[in-house]
């Protein structure tokens, strides 16, 4: 059938009307909208921030095809007889793995297993707020919670080990559910804290390097695989392209956590750490001044907007082709290479992170389980909450969300999204996506694997890492870039004072 | 013979009709109750306690929040701001407010149409305003940075990004939004004005700017009061604009009290220091209402 643009829209309208009547059913609707060229986002699934952000995309294609995995859906019907009826509740923030379960993927676990999911999406701050509010109460409002990595040392005493809840009970433990999957540099960075496994991990923002190949191959340009190969791209850019084109980009709004996670990338590239082992703010030293020089004349080759931008305008400047290349979260990549608003559609690639300047840090010269790396990592773990008075429900649900099966339609539905499972890399499915200018590509995937398995770098894990990675830091490094610091080294000597003093109490 | 009752039971109706205040006054009092007279109270007791995560509870520290506010030299600059802040977009509204009244003060035709217009922007959620506004004065995207570039009035440093311009940048779309505002008050009050002392000032050969000066200032200076009492409040305990545009950046640059207390209490958890804050707020507000209500001679 073939299609005009007032056929479309009459088409389109009546089999609307159809579906909202209840005359037809929401996977044919979905195939009858797929015909137009129409998907997810016709049922208000695609759940973009306004800059696109890291909350994702819904990939259209896939959307057509969601057939959950029978045998998965047959033994849930089965181990979820007993709380059929019961209501679970989940807060996370609005991240592509959120949205794409929330948006699309949900009734399907609530038609086979009769559990009713509630998910509100929120910001990240306020997730924190009702977790807290939730734990100090003790009331078990939220069955499940969103754990960022940064959280975990927060939260670890009020959720169950989901390795003791699977042995615990087998006929809970969902068959071929192989924890051993998850991949191992990510069970250690987003959901070990102190021995306890406090989630299972649930989503992966990380640094990787994208460029615009036509700009470099133009000038000539190599993908670079040291920081000075790096800064020499971005001066190289800027100087040929500038002020169409700058050199690179960031995200560096005073006060905001995306700047904090910018300073990290450049700190540990260049072999510092936020903390020694004795716990003291260590941003200072000679390795901190190496990372701070290095950043400040990467920023001669930025727009002048960074200092106003988080990672919304970071994206937003790739998108509108004013930068060339971007150490930055991978998740933007989709969403740059996608055909709709994209001005570099096809145009980018993507590349590990280059190797650090300097020796990374181990963590036993870091303090709080920081791990140095290039490729900073914002992941998150979902756990059950030892509050919850549907923990087997929620149990249920928390598997079904981190299985292999719904990790695949996740990074397809979520545009891309890194999956946390080794497997889901290599699944047909997720390869048949990896081509350049397509909605949801996946075809920089294979450069997260290799940057969560080899450059992975993450944050501290202390109950005042939210107050300092949210404002002391990112307040004072916003400061310094206001001009309000006479040197690098003053601005780091404050935040050094500041952070040491927050630490003691 | 029938027996002749005691007393006689008023009719089914009169059981509702009463000479006393409470029934009528109780609906309110409840809403006060649970969403102002409550709260307050519960405020003034967490500000004697704060919350500690590790043991997931309340604890009592009795004077230890106030003492901390006092010596928090990030409390004394965002208070500082907030009043700069207040201060300065008042007196542009108050000013711009009094001029765009004068010239709409008129019967005649589409002049209506005008005030109708006034109401636009009131419609428009603050957050929504300081996006508009955050792109207008994006560094590379921005309209305003553009022209202002053009004609030399601003270097290359991004508006909010520069401590020095960032707070007026965060003003304007205040200033915007909020001087229609004004308008609206000070177009109620002129045209509610008696048209005789305006005419005999004119018989006798005043100029315009005697006849405001002398007639049309004193005789609205307490609607010119209670719009400055109201906005000045309002400005008081912004947060909308400086949280979306800057973050209260850069640096503190931006701060205010309330994003300061909101900050404390919901991203750092320390409730009882954010209650601290937002207490000394409202004394802060009571105070300087106080001593503008004397000084203006307002009556309620």
């Amino acid at each position: 059938m073939k299609f005009n643009h007032n056929n479309r829209k009459r088409y389109l309208a009546s089999v609307t009307d159809r579906y909202v009547k209840g005359q037809m059913d929401r996977r044919t609707f979905l195939r009858s909208a797929g015909k137009l060229g129409l998907g997810a986002g016709v049922l208000g699934l695609s759940a973009t921030m306004p800059f696109g952000g890291r909350g994702g995309f819904i990939n259209s294609a896939q959307a057509l095809e969601i057939q959950p995995d029978a045998d998965m859906m047959a033994w849930l019907k089965d181990a979820a007889k007993p709380f059929a009826g019961q209501t679970i509740k989940l807060a996370t923030e609005s991240t592509p793995p959120s949205n794409a379960i929330n948006s699309a993927l949900k009734p399907f676990f609530e038609e086979a297993t009769g559990i009713k999911v509630e998910i509100e999406v929120l910001p990240l701050e306020q997730v924190l707020q009702k977790l807290t509010l939730d734990v100090a109460s003790g009331l078990g409002t939220y069955d499940l919670y969103y754990i960022d990595q940064s959280w975990m040392a927060s939260f670890s005493g009020d959720v169950i080990d989901p390795r003791e809840k699977y042995e615990a009970n087998s006929d809970l433990a969902m068959p071929n559910y192989n924890m051993d999957d998850f991949l191992p540099a990510l069970v250690d960075g987003i959901s070990m804290y102190d021995g306890i496994m406090v989630g299972v991990p649930y989503d992966i923002p990380i640094f990787i390097t994208m460029y615009r190949k036509d700009i470099y191959d133009e000038l000539g340009l190599k993908v670079p695989t040291t920081m000075e190969e790096y800064m020499a791209n971005a001066v190289a850019i800027q100087e040929a392209k500038a002020p169409e084109i700058y050199g690179t980009t960031g995200q560096m709004k005073s006060g905001h956590y995306s700047l904090e996670c910018d300073w990290t990338c450049w700190l540990w590239a260049h072999g510092g750490s936020i903390f020694g082992p004795d716990g003291k703010f260590t941003g200072n030293d000679d390795a901190g001044m190496a990372a701070m020089e290095y950043w400040i004349k990467l920023k001669e080759n930025m727009p002048e907007g960074v200092t106003t931008w988080t990672w919304d305008g970071q994206g937003q400047s790739v998108l509108q082709g004013i930068a060339g290349q971007a150490l930055s979260w991978g998740e933007f990549f989709p969403w740059w290479d996608g055909p709709d608003d994209s001005k570099v559609s096809g145009l980018m690639e993507a590349a590990v992170p280059p190797a650090p300047a300097a020796p990374l840090r181990t963590t036993d010269q870091t303090g709080y389980g920081e791990i140095p790396g290039v490729g900073h990592q914002g992941g998150s773990s979902l756990a059950v909450s030892k509050y919850s008075k549907h923990q087997d429900a929620a149990w249920l649900f928390a598997q079904w969300a981190t299985s292999f099966d719904t990790q695949v339609y996740i990074t397809a539905l979520g545009g891309g999204t890194g999956p946390t499972r080794e497997s889901v890399y290599d699944d047909p499915r997720i390869k048949a996506n990896a081509k350049p200018g397509i909605p949801g590509t996946t075809r920089h995937l294979d450069v997260v694997r290799e940057t969560i398995a080899s450059h992975m770098g993450s944050e501290p894990d202390l109950p005042e890492w939210a107050e300092l990675s949210n404002d002391t830091i990112p307040v004072e490094l916003g400061r310094f870039w206001a001009g309000e610091y006479d040197s690098p080294k003053a601005a780091m000597d404050s935040i050094a004072k500041k952070v040491d003093g927050i630490l003691k109490g | 013979m029938t027996d002749v009752p005691t007393s006689v039971k008023p009719p089914l109706q009169r059981r509702f009709i009463s000479d006393s205040a409470f029934p009528w006054l109780f609906p309110l009092l409840a809403l006060l109750l649970v969403f102002a007279v409550y709260p307050f109270f519960y405020n003034i007791y967490l500000s004697v306690h704060e919350f500690v995560p590790r043991r997931r509870a309340l604890e009592f520290v009795g004077s230890a929040n106030w003492v901390k506010l006092f010596s928090d030299s990030r409390m004394w600059g965002a208070l500082a701001v907030t009043l700069i802040y207040t201060g300065v977009c008042l007196l542009i509204q108050l000013v711009l407010g009094m001029l765009i009244a004068l010239l709409l003060d008129s019967d005649d035709p589409g002049f209506g149409f005008l005030r109708g217009l006034l109401t636009l922007t009131l419609v428009i959620p603050p957050a929504v305003t300081a996006m508009i506004f955050l792109l207008l004065e994006d560094a590379n995207f921005g309209v305003m940075t553009y022209y202002l570039q053009a004609l030399g009035l601003l270097g290359s440093n991004p508006i909010l990004a520069n401590p020095s311009t960032a707070l007026m940048g965060v003003m304007i779309a205040d200033i915007w939004q909020w001087t229609p505002f004004m308008v609206l008050i000070f177009l109620a009050g002129l045209r509610a004005l008696p048209p005789e002392p305006f005419e005999s000032a004119v018989i006798d050969g005043a100029s315009n700017w005697q006849v405001f000066r002398r007639l049309t200032l004193p005789m609205m200076s307490k609607v010119i009061a209670i719009a400055v009492l109201i906005r000045g409040i309002d400005l008081f305990r912004t947060f909308d604009y400086v949280y979306v545009m800057t973050s209260g950046g850069p640096g503190t640059a931006t701060y205010t009290l309330s994003l300061y207390a909101w900050q404390q209490t919901f991203s750092f958890i320390k409730w009882g220091y954010g209650a601290t804050l937002s207490l000394f707020s409202l004394i802060v507000i009571l105070v300087i209402a106080h001593i503008y209500v004397g000084l203006t001679k307002l009556k309620w």
